[in-house]
């Protein structure tokens, strides 16, 4: 009787794999790897045409968003506005035709890093735009640093990468994560409650958007009512337990940070749990924009939040822009994909300024920092002195408008410029 | 006359200069990506034999080897953060703290066998990780550890940096050739002969006087310390240590490059692991679905070749005779 | 301490979640020595299935009738024509066999339904909070599935222990050859058995969505959590993955609630040191090996 029949609880996977290979068998399974490892080369070089920073043949830009997980919604609005942009201007810039290549870096800093390499190594772009994960963005700074690649951050928040870490290859068109919460800060002391609860996900943009809030906030004389609460990122999971310890703090306001997937999780349960309407929730306007206000309904209403544009802005710009991206995708814009959408004016105007050479890194660097143009946002100018654009920044409401809840703008704070150093958070 | 075993001498002599020679000329053969593909696929082709050492001579199936290489990673991001990139004391320490870790754990899990084993070492793998990924202060949480310098060796002015892609290719070649060869010497000893009568038969290989225990624990401590240094190497290479790499998905990737190639002969799962690398890379461009293709080819491993590609071309050398 | 009272609450909803995917993995392991590494891919599946279902017709207690169906069908037919192949050929084949189906499964679901979170509404008609002496407030939702994982435990246990089928079942868990030995088609139980798992495990996912959203990740987060409360409750025992499933599920919410550092490695830790001082969990029937 075949003894393998039996199912003895001791069996392991009783078999007698080979004890070492002979020399020969080795030759011949490396020789079909080595036949894969020469032939996929080959099959990639028959594509490759053009060289990184030429003067002619397409400009290839690389894309690193994520297009999977919480963020996912992110990396789809940049791509479309970005495409959106550079459809409107007959995609050329420089003379050159535009090209865009676009990868996922799924939220991970080592997966963005090898996406980065097969962009900058293997498809040869002539510069990279993208990142929406400070962790991923601060993961691929050493990388475009040292090679003088040119990295331009269309969301990535990371308040050091345009303070320790500046770097002339890097610029951001989005904002540092000080720049909506410091002046919220400040408001939400005036406007709203004296005592806070702090809620964020537990990675580096979520630990900046609080210290920015925290850094006005109790500079005023604010208090916190009980330890910030960092949650699991990126996903948090049942968010029951963070829901329970806010609502036993019974605090005056709840202060949160929290994109794309994750924010919906929390909005969510904030009013599952009765919580919105009780306890007015202040926060980075990212926990309420336009991309998940849909999927939050009603448990958003009446949160306050702050950030350096809003969907009813009232300027030429904007309008235009919104009406042709609700046109195009079906979809309210939201801010990500105003920062896509700048962030491709940004790169066709310092195309156009050096007549397609991106041969000339320097030359190139110089054409970024002068840009100047009207956004949707106001008026669009990075700050030389960090690469980070200088934005203007609103407070809005959620609200019913006319059957569907925007950001409606209620105040406006003014300019800010990241400080470049921690001085304030 | 020329026999068989004459012809099969002479084609073994050039097998590994071969290899080595192919090695040191892929950066004149193909660019700079294919040159960092080759890194990792040499990187990964390491942490397979060290698995290897484990599910294929001791028997000893792991669900949590990650933890082993993502802990190494750890050790020499924080060492060359906080303290030098020197090779000469990085390399030391991360062999060390990993052999602690792996005592430590070994102690634990080797008490089981089978089934609790395997859950055993998952269960410790996600403990690492959920280590990495709360320690914020020291690990750097789910963002991990940024602004890993380069390695170098050497003191001030004579020290040499492993800096741009060709020269840490080349360093990552002579690790991967020593680490290689360190651990097919180790198989092919006394010792290695060992483990694998333990695999077939602990019991009888016991009664026999051996101290299957120890042993057991030497392949596990072994194992682990080469997986911290390879790990290590690959935390050099993206100059970044991240939580992911402690991840059980890890675990069950370099169990499948160890299948895929074939358990038990060393060289198997290395080509098992450049080959799911490559697999990875080159179809990835092709099609959105090479998970998929690749859980398929796993599978149908799994189900008709379970002795992996060595496994394959073996039968296929061996067709025709007969058996016995 | 004045939130100890509802977050244990929330520990119970995870709990009675957990032991709703946990108690067919616990009975499979127990009665078939495998570990389905694929278990938590049939709650996403079960989930996303609901999701399409919910889209299409507004009604989730349509999902709730459609999803088991749909999951134990999908079960019962993987384990008819994959899974048996394997059942002589030791654990680790197994195991391996159910890890690259998880990754096809993964894969697959990612290009169905998207890498996106995508959360789901709980029904209608369970909306609302329930207040609890003014001290706290609960959602009706999550108080339905406590309701309801208790039902279905009691219903399961009813099954096991009072009808002869169930016998069969804590039989062959027991001792299998024996019962094929007594001329009862094992092969039949173990595949029906296999595909009520993952009719439960399916339905659990649908369950879930309301609380955690549904995204590509969540098969491994529940699996993970599913393994360790077979493996603290005992293989093979019911009992055993209630009350381990409860356990963790408070461990897990408390955790993050007091502990937020540790709440991960906590419940790692549990498992390993069930792992080696007793074995075989705390209500397993079998030895260890």
């Amino acid at each position: 009787m075949d003894p393998r029949t039996t199912t003895s609880k001791r069996e392991e996977g009783r078999r007698t794999p080979p004890r070492g290979v002979s020399r020969r068998t080795f030759i011949k399974s490396a020789g079909i790897l080595a036949g894969t490892v020469a032939a996929g080369p080959l099959l990639s070089a028959c594509g490759a045409i053009g060289s990184s920073g030429g003067t002619s043949g397409p400009l290839k830009i690389g894309l690193l968003l994520p297009y999977s997980d919480i963020y996912a919604v992110l990396g789809e609005s940049i791509t479309d506005a970005m495409k959106m942009y550079f459809e409107g201007i007959g995609n050329e810039a420089g003379g050159r035709t535009i090209e865009i290549i676009a990868e996922d870096t799924q939220l991970k800093p080592d997966v963005g890093l090898e996406k980065a390499r097969k962009l900058v190594e293997q498809d040869e772009v002539d510069l990279v735009a993208g990142v929406v994960s400070s962790g991923v963005a601060v993961g691929l700074r050493d990388y475009f640093h040292e090679n003088k690649k040119l990295l331009i951050i269309a969301n990535a928040g990371a308040n050091v990468l345009t303070r320790a870490k500046k770097s002339p290859y890097i610029f951001r068109t989005s904002f540092s994560n000080w720049q909506p919460n410091w002046p919220l800060g400040g408001w939400a002391y005036e406007n709203v409650a004296q005592k806070v609860f702090v809620s964020a996900p537990d990675y580096g943009a979520g630990h900046d958007m609080v210290s920015g809030f925290l850094n006005s906030f109790q500079a005023m004389g604010g208090e916190i009512v009980a330890e910030p609460q960092f949650t699991p990122f990126p996903q948090m999971g049942d968010p029951a337990p963070f829901i329970t310890e806010i609502q036993q703090a019974k605090p005056d306001m709840v202060y949160c940070f929290y994109s794309g997937g994750a924010a919906v999780t929390f909005v969510k349960a904030y009013g599952e749990f009765g919580l919105t309407g009780d306890i007015p929730l202040v926060c980075a306007g990212f926990t309420v924009e336009e991309d998940v206000l849909p999927s939050e309904g009603d448990a958003a209403l009446g949160a306050k939040s702050g950030l350096h544009w809003a969907l009813q802005l009232d300027n030429p710009t904007n309008e235009a822009f919104t009406a042709a991206y609700k046109d195009k995708t079906g979809k309210d814009a939201n801010v990500f994909a105003m920062q896509g959408y700048d962030t491709a004016r940004v790169i066709a105007e310092s195309l156009n300024a050096v007549e397609g050479n991106t041969s000339d890194v320097d030359q190139l660097i110089d054409a970024i920092e002068a840009v100047e143009f009207p956004s949707p946002r106001g008026t669009f100018k990075f700050d030389p002195a960090t690469h980070n654009v200088i934005n203007n920044v609103y407070i809005r409401d959620v609200q019913d408008v006319g059957g569907e809840l925007h950001n409606v703008v209620i105040d406006d704070l003014g300019e800010f410029a990241d400080p470049g150093d921690d001085s304030k958070g | 006359m020329t026999t068989n075993v004459a012809r099969t001498a002479r084609r073994n002599r050039w097998a590994i200069p071969g290899l080595v020679l192919a090695l040191v000329a892929v950066p004149f053969l193909l660019g700079t990506f294919e040159v960092s593909l080759a890194t990792t696929a040499l990187i990964f082709a390491v942490f397979a034999m060290s698995l290897d050492l484990l599910v294929g001579y001791t028997g000893l199936v792991s669900l949590g080897h990650a933890a082993f290489f993502g802990f190494g990673g750890y050790v020499a991001a924080y060492t060359a953060i906080h303290l030098t990139g020197n090779l000469v004391v990085v390399l030391p320490v991360v062999a060390g703290a990993t052999a602690v870790l792996a005592v430590v754990l070994g102690f634990l899990a080797l008490r089981t066998s089978g089934i609790y084993f395997l859950m055993l070492t998952l269960a410790f793998g996600q403990m690492l990780f959920g280590l990495a990924v709360k320690w914020t202060p020291v690990t750097g949480g789910s963002d991990g550890l940024a602004g890993v310098p380069a390695p170098f060796v050497g003191i001030g002015p004579l020290s040499y940096v492993f800096a741009g892609r060709v020269r840490f290719y080349y360093l990552v070649v002579v690790a991967v050739l020593a680490l290689g060869w360190f651990l097919v010497r180790v198989v092919r000893s006394p010792f290695g002969h060992a483990l694998v009568g333990i695999k077939d038969n602990e019991e009888r290989l016991a009664s026999l006087g051996y101290d299957t225990w120890r042993y057991k624990m030497a392949a596990y401590v072994i194992a682990g310390v080469v997986a911290g240094l390879v790990g290590a190497l690959f935390v050099f290479f993206n100059r970044h240590a991240a939580p992911e790499n402690l991840f059980w998905v890890v675990s069950g990737e370099v169990l499948l490059m160890v299948i895929i190639g074939g358990a038990g002969t060393m060289y198997g799962p290395a080509l098992g692991a450049v080959g799911v690398r490559l697999f990875e890379s080159y179809v990835s461009s092709y099609t959105d679905r090479w998970q998929t293709l690749l859980g398929l080819l796993f599978v149908a491993f799994v189900l008709f070749a379970p002795g992996g590609i060595v496994g394959v071309v073996r039968r296929w050398r061996n067709r025709g005779r007969a058996p016995g | 301490m004045d939130q100890l009272l509802p977050q244990l609450v929330n520990g119970l909803v995870l709990g009675l979640l957990l032991f709703l995917i946990a108690a067919g993995f616990s009975l499979i392991f127990g009665l078939m020595d495998v570990i389905n590494l694929a278990h938590g891919s049939f709650l996403l599946f079960g989930g996303y299935v609901g999701l399409s279902v919910i889209r299409a017709t507004g009604n989730f207690w349509l999902a709730a009738a459609v999803v088991p169906l749909v999951t134990g069908a999908v079960g019962l037919l993987i384990e008819v024509t994959v899974l048996r192949r394997t059942y002589t050929r030791g654990h680790l084949i197994q195991v391996l066999l159910t890890l690259g189906l998880a990754l096809i499964a993964a894969d697959l679901m990612r290009w169905n339904w998207g890498a996106y979170v995508e959360s789901v509404d709980a029904p209608a008609a369970l909306a609302g909070l329930v207040d609890f002496g003014g001290v706290f407030q609960v959602p009706l939702y999550r108080l339905a599935i406590i309701g309801f994982g208790l039902v279905m435990a009691g219903a399961l246990w009813v099954v096991l222990e009072r009808t002869r089928l169930g016998a069969v079942v804590r039989a062959g868990v027991l001792d299998r050859e024996m019962v094929a030995a007594l001329g009862i088609d094992i092969d039949k139980v173990v595949a029906g058995v296999f595909a009520l798992g993952t009719a439960l495990a399916g339905l659990s996912g649908l369950l879930a969505a309301p609380v955690t959203s549904l995204y590509p990740g969540l098969d491994f987060d529940f699996l993970i959590l599913a393994l360790v409360v077979v493996v603290v409750g005992g293989m093979g025992s019911l009992k055993g993955a209630f009350w381990g499933a409860l356990l963790v599920g408070m461990a897990d919410v408390l955790g993050k609630a007091y502990f937020p550092e540790f709440s991960l490695f906590a419940i790692f830790l549990i498992m390993a040191i069930v792992l080696l001082v007793r074995p075989q969990g705390l209500f397993g029937t079998r030895e260890a090996t």
